[in-house]
């Protein structure tokens, strides 16, 4: 059974998918704020939604050669794996349903999400 | 993306590495650098953060049957005041768990603080009730015999955990840096294998366990918990091994199963020295107690037990988790 992402979720997962090999940390955070704007989303946040999913299998993640940048530390890297490709799909599957129901109700097809 | 203009303060940072969680402290610190403009800009995000963070670790390293066990024993020992005070800090120390095996000198360090401790109660204990002449009912060989235990008590328990450290490092590293997938997966199929084989052994002699423990009239609610686990760990299918993984796929898996077992067998360990922390606190609560000195020898021996206890978990854990760090830093060799 695929499992069902919340909003949260959905914003992180898609942060790492479009970050591709470049997705850790700082760069997720990043891209989350970017996604979710106007709201601003906690760095803690970020990282304890990362930790659950990867318990649900939905992402792997493994540690980088250490840098200087970062204080001779290495970056957590992470990774979306097929079960979280599968709940991304079918929550996009979902939100596309949901935009063309109120595209439909709010008017027609000039409606668009601001 | 952030730059870092700034690093932050030595102390600070010293400060905000104590506070994040040993699991997450890489990752976390190197973000929280790389990410810093000012020292008040750090600290800031560095309070915003670290509380997830905390939360997130306590999360993730809940073993509930564990905690529901250790529960049960200090409320049988301390009553509830204590168990709603302890339970709460042993989520919290779980969050901190080490990521690697404690240092050879600080777990015999443990060992002699332990035994050095039982030796001063019982010498405190005899300079209250003199040896000469009896009194108590206890007669001067038991002295002596105490005594000489006493005296004995430090070795064992230091033999003990040289044991288990001698033990720890006989493991043959997973890798030095590289690793074929194929080698990966042939891995983490000997370990399938021998969880396997452990958790079918482990069954049978919990169930042994819990009959023999019916006959011995047992608490039912042991009884019980002996028969659960044994049913779990028979019934308890690993997961196969996977056919068409990539190396980082079947690394996460490999790690997940690690945690997973390790989990079990932290809770397996307080259960096979549960029906003696139970005798134990019977033997306390009971009319026997009454004499002062097997009411001390009762508390010292409730004290060893739960080292030998949490120096298993500590040494076993720690293992687990040094070999999922490895993991993590393997690179994929072609």
């Amino acid at each position: 059974m695929t499992e069902s992402l919340g909003q949260f979720e959905q914003i992180v997962l898609t942060a790492i998918l479009a970050l591709e090999q470049n997705a850790y940390g700082v760069t997720i955070h990043a891209k989350v704020e970017e996604l979710s704007r106007p709201k601003k989303a906690a760095r803690g946040a970020v990282y304890a939604t990362l930790d659950r999913m990867e318990d649900k299998g939905l992402i792997s993640s493994w540690l980088s050669e250490p840098t200087k940048e970062r204080g001779g530390r290495s970056r957590r890297h992470y990774r979306i794996e097929k079960s979280g490709e599968k709940a991304l799909r079918e929550s996009a599957k979902t939100a596309q349903r949901l935009i063309e129901t109120i595209a439909q109700t709010l008017g027609g097809v000039a409606w668009k999400p601001r | 993306m952030e730059a870092a203009l700034n690093a932050p303060p030595e102390w600070l940072e010293r400060i905000v590495l104590l506070a994040i969680p040993p699991a997450a402290r890489e990752s976390v610190a190197g973000d929280l650098w790389e990410a810093c403009q000012d020292p008040r800009q750090y600290a800031a995000e560095a309070l915003r953060t670290v509380p997830f963070v905390i939360l997130s670790q306590m999360r993730r390293n809940l073993n509930p049957p564990t905690l529901m066990l250790q529960g049960m024993l200090i409320f049988l020992g301390m009553g509830g005041p204590a168990t709603l005070l302890l339970l709460p800090l042993l989520m919290v120390r779980d969050a901190y768990r080490p990521i690697s095996r404690p240092s050879p000198r600080r777990a015999i360090r443990v060992a002699v603080l332990l035994s050095s401790g039982a030796m001063v109660l019982l010498f405190l204990f005899m300079s209250i009730h003199p040896p000469f002449p009896v009194r108590g009912g206890v007669d001067s060989f038991t002295w002596l015999s105490l005594f000489l235990a006493a005296l004995f008590l430090s070795p064992f328990l230091c033999l003990f955990r040289a044991g288990l450290i001698m033990q720890g490092d006989r493991r043959k590293p997973l890798t030095a840096g590289t690793l074929s997938k194929d080698a990966l997966a042939q891995a983490y199929e000997r370990f399938l294998r021998g969880s396997f084989c452990r958790n079918v052994l482990e069954g049978v002699a919990l169930a042994f366990a819990a009959i023999s423990g019916f006959f011995f009239a047992w608490d039912a609610l042991l009884v019980g918990l002996f028969v659960l686990a044994a049913i779990y760990l028979l019934l308890d299918s690993l997961p196969g091994m996977p056919a068409a993984l990539d190396f980082v796929s079947l690394r996460a898996q490999y790690q997940r199963e690690l945690v997973r077992q390790e989990q079990l067998h932290r809770f397996l360990r307080w259960l096979w020295f549960a029906p003696v922390l139970v005798a134990l606190h019977n033997r306390l609560a009971g009319p026997a107690a009454a004499n002062s000195l097997i009411a001390l020898l009762n508390c010292v021996a409730v004290a060893i037990l739960c080292f030998l206890v949490a120096a298993l978990n500590h040494e076993h854990g720690g293992r687990v988790q040094e070999e999922i760090g490895d993991l993590d830093r393997v690179r994929e060799s072609f």
